[in-house]
């Protein structure tokens, strides 16, 4: 299946998705739905759930597709923060300890890129893993944790047996680093 | 990097909210202030952009075939029509995305690169569309609404961000010229409704009526023809 999938593709695609040309949301959906709907699941667990977010998803963009600004957001970054978005508002619905107790091994894939996969990928993504290995493994895992699961301080303090303020104070520290290093 | 500078309080709330790892309370006021801070939501967006990285090298998981479907099947329900295009275009301007002459260069390019079409008349009635506006601190787009004449429906979409407050719910009323408010209906977060118009309401669908919405216990006002909650945000329909 022949798909877009470099960054200015995708850019092309949102203009004529927001000109209201549904075939450029298929194709757009056809592009973008794999890595979305792993974002979704990873932070519900749940596939049904996650269609639904799914669905919320590119029915969001078709509505909204005029409000993506590519001078301001890439179109990958824009529509996971909109699945991000939907899938962490549905996890806060089963309340702020959702995820305390270590979740059973999931079906899905690790989140964790892959020492190939690490070789190949070059620029942008490639940057924030070097940034990120550069911390310390107790941050890295914490930062990591909170992106791909949508765990909140509560939950991951009570998972690590950890005051809140002390994972608080690593991720913010962490955070900062990651900012410094991204910027070199 | 053993040494980098710390992030402002600020920054660090907008690069947590980036993360998600904030609780409710604090993703609802991050929300909250991205809509009235410019320089916060900046800040928030420069994070969503540096962690994104970290989705685009997740493992992908193909959608099942049939969610497309699924998905198509709700676009029809919100077809692309001229007030879909209209309330689209509303958005843009509303964003400050798009000024007026580039919305015009916009179409006529959109236009020029489209075979010929044969326009259908307009339906009879008036188009009329109205932006909700917030009734507390800056003036923030809560709700736009069009009135479609074609479909005699309200096409409603509520621009807040869902929080899952059982609570509480949003319900909409037309305020026409005699001052006496009439419920219309209740919306959800985040979501657009078609709300059909029945012949008696038809009359206060017009140009310089006032839509409102109030927050009301689960199920509405609990009072017949009055909003007994504050009313969280109003705007005037006026003619497309």
């Amino acid at each position: 299946m022949a798909v877009a999938t470099t960054p200015e593709d995708l850019a092309a695609l949102m203009s004529r998705v927001a000109a209201g040309e549904r075939a450029a949301l298929r194709q757009l959906y056809e592009a973008t739905s794999a890595k979305l709907f792993a974002v979704c699941l990873r932070i519900l667990s749940d596939r049904e759930e996650s269609e639904d977010v799914l669905q919320e998803v590119y029915v969001t963009v078709w509505r909204r597709a005029d409000r993506f600004d590519a001078a301001r957001a890439s179109v990958m970054t824009w529509v996971s923060t909109i699945a991000r978005n939907r899938a962490i508002d549905r996890l806060r619905a089963r309340g702020p300890m959702a995820y305390a107790d270590q979740v059973e091994d999931l079906e899905i894939p690790d989140g964790g890129v892959s020492a190939e996969a690490l070789l190949v990928t070059a620029g942008e993504e490639g940057r924030l893993h070097q940034c990120l290995s550069e911390l310390d493994d107790r941050t890295e895992k914490v930062i990591r944790t909170a992106f791909f699961e949508g765990v909140t301080y509560e939950a991951l303090a009570r998972r690590m047996d950890t005051p809140l303020g002390t994972v608080k104070s690593w991720v913010r520290r962490g955070l900062a680093k990651l900012k410094g290093c991204l910027s070199q | 990097m053993s040494e980098a500078p710390e992030l402002t309080e600020t920054e660090a709330f907008a690069a947590e909210h980036a993360l998600g790892i904030l609780g409710s309370d604090e993703r609802r006021q991050a929300e909250t202030r991205m809509a009235s801070e410019p320089v916060f939501a900046a800040q928030v967006e420069a994070w969503r952009e540096r962690l994104a990285p970290m989705a685009e090298a997740m493992t992908e998981v193909p959608a099942p075939h049939a969610l497309w479907l699924r998905i198509e099947r709700s676009l029809g329900a919100n077809d692309n029509t001229v007030i879909e295009r209209g309330l689209r275009f509303w958005r843009g301007a509303t964003a400050g995305s798009l000024t007026l002459a580039a919305a015009s260069i916009a179409a006529a390019v959109m236009l020029g690169n489209r075979p010929p079409v044969t326009l259908t008349p307009p339906p009879p009635g008036q188009l009329l569309d109205a932006s909700l506006v917030s009734q507390s601190g800056a003036p923030v787009p809560l709700f736009v609404a069009a009135y479609d004449p074609s479909r005699k429906a309200l096409i409603v979409t509520s621009l807040v961000t869902p929080n899952n407050d059982p609570a509480h719910v949003h319900e909409l009323w037309v305020i026409p010229a005699d001052g006496k408010p009439r419920p219309l209906g209740i919306l959800q977060p985040g979501k657009t409704v078609a709300m059909p118009m029945s012949d008696k309401l038809l009359p206060s669908l017009a140009a310089g009526s006032a839509l409102a919405v109030s927050i009301e216990p689960p199920g509405g006002s609990p009072k017949v023809d009055v909003p007994t909650g504050p009313i969280t945000a109003v705007g005037k329909l006026a003619k497309i």
